[in-house]
């Protein structure tokens, strides 16, 4: 099946409402390009789940895109707080629950068992039990200790980036998994956006990095850069000077407008352009 | 090379020798090397690993800490290139690179599964750098101040539940000991210290080990499990320590200075952070952000200059 798809047709099969698990890891392989096009035209009331999130959160709470954020992380780690989490935090704008890395995993996990909860420690003795009333302690019925029941996370919808893909949805990682296995399985339905994308042929050539299966994904966007301006390993590393550009938009509201104007679009290749051009990103960002 | 683990080897100044800062005087005495506060805690933290475990990278600190105990006296560590990644690497701190190393040098790749399974399994150390650390041993690294109406918003947990509620040992370092690091109560648990909370629902793991700040060595054996000085380093007096900590810190008299690194220990951190990240932990504002940029220009040269050329060839 050719599950080809462009980035105003995921935009339009998204619904408001929807609950998005965006793949990745802090400023490692998001899906930058899908994000960009759901902050530009998505129909937004998105609950987001993110295991270690960064800049799509802080960008899709910049463009009031957002009605709830289930994470465990959200920030640029050496290069700053995300100001827009920071700002929809401290106003309680937007409603946040506070998980952890492995409970979101688990989470994931559950719905991809079909099980209502999956047991851990995890968060016993800290007060991520006092804010977030979706874990329950519970007693082991075995050997009576008290164990945490992390719920099942269901998202609609998974958006991941990955460095190759064929049509019908079998994506190569080839640098860092994170989490991405998980929301495609655990997602009603995936989309991939792809550095290229190449025949199944060639794809299988990849044998054990072919990490995501076509049977959980419904459609592959071609986005060359599209992590950018987060990495994308082996291929390219996150661009920095962008970053500080974005935290410096992102703090100052008419800063902020400029910046959307300027780079959040639906279209990719005009996002290209206005960074520089795909020749500008390969001097600064190829490793 | 001298073994740089033979600590006893070494004299020690009993006579309040130079603070290990750059602004350090001139007045050194002559078996005094030049070293600075970051390479006086990798040493210290570095001493803190041992035996066979996965040790993450999360931080140049960290990472350099597992670097210098692996080449020394923890041979069997398995030295991860970033908080995720590869095994079998030598990390090189970098802003942007790490994912990258692992292939450079030939990692071995691992998942956040393996990671997870190996905090479950206890089989894991890390040095974490909380935002906050109380006299208790409870961290916090998502908010000052009351987490629904926060003053200010940081990261969130993370995977300090993990580690606090599966690791035997925690370690946590702080560069910048003050009242508002170091503080009685943090604001927000995000991760387990000592307390009836954690003895109830964890038992023993969880036990936060020990504190490296940019004072001195501390760990939880004062009354009722609080905070106590260890080793202060050099030039650094109780009184000194008694004015950053808005809590008695409970501490022998004397107290142990802290043991200074060795020339070997030394060459080992320089050579392994050519592009001096660790100083960044050390800096803001401005000085931060141009020792950033400079970093991030330059590591590639770095990254392409630390591919092992003696591992596995094809």
């Amino acid at each position: 099946m050719n599950k080809l798809m462009r980035l105003d047709e995921v935009v339009d099969a998204i619904p408001a409402g929807s609950t998005i698990a965006v793949g990745g890891s802090s400023l490692s392989r998001k899906p930058m390009s899908l994000v960009r096009a759901l902050a530009a035209r998505g129909r937004g009331d998105f609950r987001l789940i993110v295991d270690v999130g960064g800049p799509e959160v802080d960008l899709l709470l910049g463009t009031e895109k957002v009605r709830q954020v289930i994470y465990a992380f959200v920030g640029f780690e050496i290069m700053g707080l995300a100001p827009h989490f920071r700002r929809a935090r401290e106003s309680g704008s937007v409603a946040f629950q506070e998980w952890t890395e492995f409970t979101v995993m688990a989470g994931l996990d559950a719905t991809v068992k079909r099980v209502p909860f999956l047991p851990t420690h995890v968060g016993l003795g800290t007060d991520v039990l006092a804010v977030n009333d979706a874990f329950r302690r519970f007693t082991d019925p075995f050997g009576g200790e008290t164990l945490v029941a992390v719920p099942a996370l269901a998202p609609d919808f998974a958006l991941i980036h990955v460095n190759l893909a064929d049509p019908q949805g079998n994506g190569v990682i080839l640098g860092d998994g994170h989490v991405d296995v998980l929301c495609a399985k655990a997602a009603k339905r995936t989309i991939l956006s792809a550095e290229r994308v190449v025949s199944a042929e060639e794809l299988q050539r990849y044998g054990r990095d072919v990490q995501i299966h076509r049977i959980h994904v419904d459609g592959v966007v071609e986005a060359q850069w599209g992590a950018h301006f987060t990495g994308c390993a082996p291929y390219y590393r996150a661009d920095l000077r962008h970053v500080q550009d974005y935290l410096t938009a992102a703090r100052d509201p008419e800063h902020w407008a400029a910046y959307v104007d300027r780079f959040v679009s639906d279209r990719h290749a005009d996002y290209i352009a206005a960074v520089g051009g795909a020749e500008a990103l390969i001097g600064r960002l190829e490793v | 090379m001298s073994d740089p683990t033979a600590e006893g080897t070494r004299p020690q100044s009993e006579a309040a020798p130079p603070a290990p800062t750059d602004s350090a005087p001139n007045t050194a005495p002559p078996y005094t090397i030049d070293y600075t506060i970051d390479e006086l805690m990798i040493t210290v933290m570095a001493r803190q690993l041992q035996g066979e475990v996965l040790v993450s990278s999360v931080t140049a600190l960290g990472a350099l800490a597992a670097h210098l105990a692996k080449r020394t006296h923890a041979p069997d560590l398995a030295v991860l290139s970033t908080p995720e990644s590869g095994m079998e690497v030598a990390p090189i701190p970098t802003l942007t690179l790490g994912q990258f190393l692992t292939d450079a040098q030939q990692g071995i790749p691992l998942t956040m599964e393996d990671i997870f399974d190996a905090i479950f399994l206890d089989r894991f150390r890390i040095w974490i750098n909380p935002a906050q650390v109380d006299r208790h041993g409870h961290v916090n690294i998502t908010a000052i101040g009351p987490w629904d109406h926060p003053k200010v918003a940081l990261v969130g947990s993370r995977g300090i539940p993990e580690d606090t509620s599966h690791l035997s040992q925690i370690f946590y370092y702080v560069t910048s000991h003050s009242p508002r690091s170091v503080v009685e109560h943090v604001d927000f648990r995000s991760g387990a210290g000592y307390g009836p909370d954690r003895v109830r629902e964890l038992g023993q793991p969880g036990s936060p080990t020990l504190l490296v700040t940019n004072l001195g060595v501390f760990d939880w054996s004062g009354p009722d499990h609080t905070l106590a000085a260890v080793s202060l380093h050099p030039g650094v007096t109780a009184a000194m320590v008694a004015e950053a900590t808005p809590f008695p810190v409970a501490t022998p008299d004397p107290i142990p200075t802290t043991a200074a690194p060795t020339p070997a220990e030394l060459a080992l951190i320089r050579a392994a952070d050519p592009l001096d990240v660790r100083k960044l932990e050390f800096l803001a504002g401005r000085a931060a952000a141009e020792g950033l940029v400079n970093i991030y220009e330059r590591e590639r040269q770095a990254l392409h200059a630390a591919v092992w050329p003696h591992r596995r060839s094809r």
